[in-house]
């Protein structure tokens, strides 16, 4: 891949961000066109990037890996970042607002899901007790502690609310991922797409109250 | 950057359950409705590993036939 012009793409950024910020019908699109560039520039390893999917419901669409029905990308590596968004719209102050009802980002080497190493995962409204932001690891604690005894991928660590670029930075820093730009790149185009997610963001408490 | 392009995937009600019941007999030994049952009275043991069946019963219509109880 040639090297792109990082003015260009990081206008590019900043037009898809007013685009979905405004919660419009046309918003899912520029979210999607987002992630996908974001995805183009640092992980995605094959031709099939995030596509939206819709229903009976007009009000919201699921942003999700396309590749068949798996909800998965395949990744530079050959290992696979299951997607999945629910995105919907909400009056804001007269107008509306494009809002994530929930959102998963799973790590994982098969397409199916078996062999997953590390999840995130937020729900706006969770009806279970487990954190509405967490995060899970498929590894073994060394220490034999309640409740689960070494199993560590039962524990939901609470965690802050997690973009998807912070997970791209994660595979790419932590996990070797090869990028699809030079770091001159990718980590601006991440920055300029991050910086007003951390804005607007929804942020819940570690649990239920009650 | 050429940005791939990718079609929206229009499901009707009938592709979406066919979607989660396939994923939910596979990933959790559960039928469709016990699935969604489960989920929306918090006691599915961990709902993030099918977070993208979640995710797909999230696109039904409130009064679907699968949210009433029998």
């Amino acid at each position: 891949m040639s090297v792109p012009d990082l003015p260009a793409l990081l206008g590019h950024v900043r037009e898809l961000t007013r685009q979905y910020k405004r919660g419009r019908p046309e918003s899912f699109a520029a979210f999607r066109e987002l992630v996908q560039l974001l995805l183009q520039v640092t992980v995605l390893g094959s031709g099939v990037g995030v596509r939206l999917t819709r229903g009976p419901r007009t009000d919201r669409m699921v942003m999700e890996g396309a590749v068949d029905d798996l909800g998965v990308i395949r990744m530079n590596d050959g290992r696979y970042l299951r997607v999945s968004i629910v995105l919907f719209r909400e009056p804001h102050q007269g107008g509306y607002r494009l809002k994530v009802e929930q959102a998963s980002y799973q790590y994982q080497l098969d397409d199916i899901g078996d062999h997953w190493v590390f999840r995130y995962d937020y729900r706006r409204d969770p009806a279970d007790q487990h954190p509405a932001t967490h995060l899970q690891v498929r590894g073994v604690l060394f220490e034999n502690v309640p409740l689960y005894h070494g199993v560590l991928e039962r524990v939901h660590f609470p965690a802050g609310r997690v973009s998807i670029e912070a997970v791209i930075r994660l595979l790419i820093e932590q996990f070797a991922m090869g990028a699809n730009t030079p770091p001159e790149i990718w980590r601006a185009v991440l920055a300029e797409s991050e910086r007003p997610f951390e804005e607007i963001a929804h942020r819940p408490l570690s649990g239920p109250s009650a | 950057m050429e940005l791939i392009r990718t079609p929206v995937l229009e499901l009707t009600r009938d592709q979406i359950v066919t979607r989660i019941e396939r994923g939910a007999k596979q990933r959790l030994q559960l039928g469709v409705r016990d699935f969604i049952e489960r989920y929306r009275t918090g006691v599915l043991e961990d709902p993030a590993a099918v977070a993208d069946l979640v995710a797909l019963a999230a696109l039904l219509d409130d009064s679907d036939p699968l949210f009433v109880r029998p």
